[in-house]
């Protein structure tokens, strides 16, 4: 009988030789050039952001000067309005504009709503502060009445300016965490990821105050739920193989994905996610991949396009003996789920993609990341996770 | 980022010199001490750790250096006060890394501020300790090779003795 591997026997050969190829042709592009047919959205600095604020209100007042009625003009985001960019493999907005007028009740008050949110970005700016959706809401409950309203208006401000909302200094609350061979600074800190304890460090949203400055590691794992995270986190993996481990709880939110777009940029890394196999798993794997259909705007700044599927693949369930026990059956909405993504450009696209949604949809089956605890607690960090980076087994 | 090709295939990742410029004036300094400190001896590749160290002290030269004259040089008091701990620091570590301010000290030690006068004599204090340090160094080996000549009968009594003299007057 052959002898069982350890995760120390591992060669982590596949992931080794995709590094070096990254690291000979540089796969993430620097500049990403955007179709003609897209618009261009920029990452701008404080003072940048604060000039295309005083720019805009110019404007508006020279309209009311001209006519009593202010409009402002901004980038759709309806779903007519986002483009698949099949070359650099983002979802991103296109050039259709609308125009906001200040004539009716219902477009009064969203104009104002408008108006008062710039007020808060103009604030937030020039005191160098951060605030996040929930914050805003809160400074003029009355005239918001209810936050999607003032997330709607939060969103019009940052696409109106034409840049990221991070630049506008509205955040998300803070999510996921990140553990591994990574040294950043946040303001005059220098935070060493590896000596957090298994928690690891809560990624900032306030990202304009951090900054990469050392790392050892030769890949990153996302990984989607904290369950498997902390066991990843235990058994500190990253001391057995350089890794950079990061989780969002779900779905990654903006500060998890420009973070993850961040370390990608700079230091040119594979990256690999670990979802359920499942199509909620899939679709978050999707969202890191080129970005969300909500905030395609940003997706340049969002998505991670070199992103691999780690798994966990349907075909993976018998290639390791997941016993039927721990595999679940599909709900209607799963079935649902799968047959949507099997209908985005994105996923027929991608062959190897396809079909294993292909053979989710037929086995209807699905099963989470903890179902490989059915070996033993070890049998993840040891064996899964190792076993396809070495062979090079993700899609 | 500065890429460092580890012999076993792995890499090690610095962040460019180029983006230290717009730090705080402490941070490239704490940065090198930083990496030196609790990362130099964690990458397990002697080569690589050799170039590391020669891009410490090229951020050093470039970078930290500079920036702390060019605060030195300037008029804010409470600023010149938090470079002049952080270079008083470096001069008890390592003070061959602080000596490219000593030209400064000179001026700031008739400074009207009393904090940054005490501060500046502390330091050009550590200055002339570390030169002390080496001169006594330079004559212990002149001493020593006095000495064989003496036993060997290559120089007089008188000569050594004269030598010996020194030393000592040196070294008390």
């Amino acid at each position: 009988m052959a002898k069982k591997k350890t995760s120390q026997d591992w060669d982590f050969k596949a992931t080794k030789s995709l590094l070096q190829e990254y690291l000979e042709k540089g796969t993430e592009k620097k500049d990403i050039k955007l179709p003609e047919d897209t618009i261009k959205i920029d990452d701008l600095n404080k003072k940048e952001t604060l000039n295309r604020i005083y720019k805009l209100v110019d404007k508006v007042i020279a309209k009311i000067y001209a006519s009593g009625r202010p409009t402002i003009e901004l980038p759709s985001r309806s779903s007519s309005n986002i483009i698949w960019d099949e070359e650099n493999d983002l979802l991103l907005l296109g050039k259709q504009i609308m125009e906001k007028q200040f004539h009716s009740l219902t477009s009064v008050a969203d104009m104002t709503r408008l108006m008062r949110v710039l007020e808060i970005v103009d604030e937030l700016l020039v005191k160098d502060i951060h605030a996040t959706k929930r914050e805003i809401f809160y400074t003029d409950v009355k005239l918001f009445r209810d936050q999607k309203n003032s997330d709607k208006s939060i969103e019009d401000v940052a696409t109106m300016l034409y840049t990221t909302r991070n630049a506008t200094h509205v955040v998300a609350a803070p999510k996921g965490s990140c553990v591994g061979r990574l040294r950043i600074r946040d303001r005059n800190d220098i935070i060493d990821l590896e000596g957090l304890g298994s928690g690891g460090w809560t990624i900032s949203p306030m990202l304009d105050n951090i900054e990469i400055l050392e790392s050892d590691a030769e890949f990153i794992l996302v990984i989607e739920k904290d369950a498997a995270m902390m066991r990843l986190a235990e058994a500190r993996f990253w001391r057995k193989h350089p890794c950079i481990l990061l989780t969002a709880q779900g779905v990654g939110n903006v500060a998890v994905r420009m973070f993850l777009k961040r370390l990608t940029k700079e230091l040119n890394l594979p990256v690999f996610s670990l979802v359920d196999s499942d199509p909620y798993g899939h679709y978050i794997h999707s969202i890191y991949l080129r970005g969300s259909k909500r905030l395609s705007y940003e997706s340049p700044f969002l998505a991670t396009p070199n992103i691999k599927l780690l798994g966990v693949l349907t075909r993976d369930l018998d290639a390791y003996n997941i016993p039927n026990e721990v595999r679940i059956p599909m709900t209607k909405v799963d079935i649902k789920r799968t047959k949507d993504m099997l209908n985005e450009d994105f996923v027929k696209q991608n062959k190897e993609w396809r079909e294993d949604l292909s053979l989710a949809l037929k086995l209807k089956i699905k099963a989470e990341i903890q179902a490989f605890s059915t070996h033993g607690f070890e049998f993840l960090t040891d064996r899964y996770i190792p076993e396809k980076l070495s062979t090079g087994d993700w899609i | 980022m500065k890429i460092f090709h580890k012999k076993d295939g792995g890499i090690v990742q610095l962040i460019g010199k180029e983006k230290m410029q717009d730090w705080p004036v402490e941070l490239p300094l704490v940065f090198i001490e930083y990496i030196r400190d609790k990362q130099l001896g964690t990458y397990g590749d002697n080569k690589v750790e050799k170039e590391i160290s020669a891009y410490l002290d090229e951020i050093l030269k470039d970078v930290a250096i500079p920036r702390l004259i060019s605060v030195l040089e300037g008029d804010d008091q409470d600023e010149i006060i938090f470079a002049l701990k952080r270079i008083e620091d470096l001069s008890k570590k390592n003070v061959e890394m602080a000596r490219p301010i000593a030209p400064y000290l000179e001026k700031l030690i008739k400074n009207s501020n009393k904090d940054i006068v005490k501060l500046a004599e502390s330091i050009s204090n550590n200055f002339q300790k570390a030169d002390r340090r080496k001169e006594l160094a330079k004559k212990r080996n002149i001493m020593r090779e006095k000495e064989s000549q003496f036993l060997a009968g290559k120089i007089s009594g008188e000569e050594y003795a004269k030598a010996r003299r020194e030393y000592l007057t040196l070294k008390e």
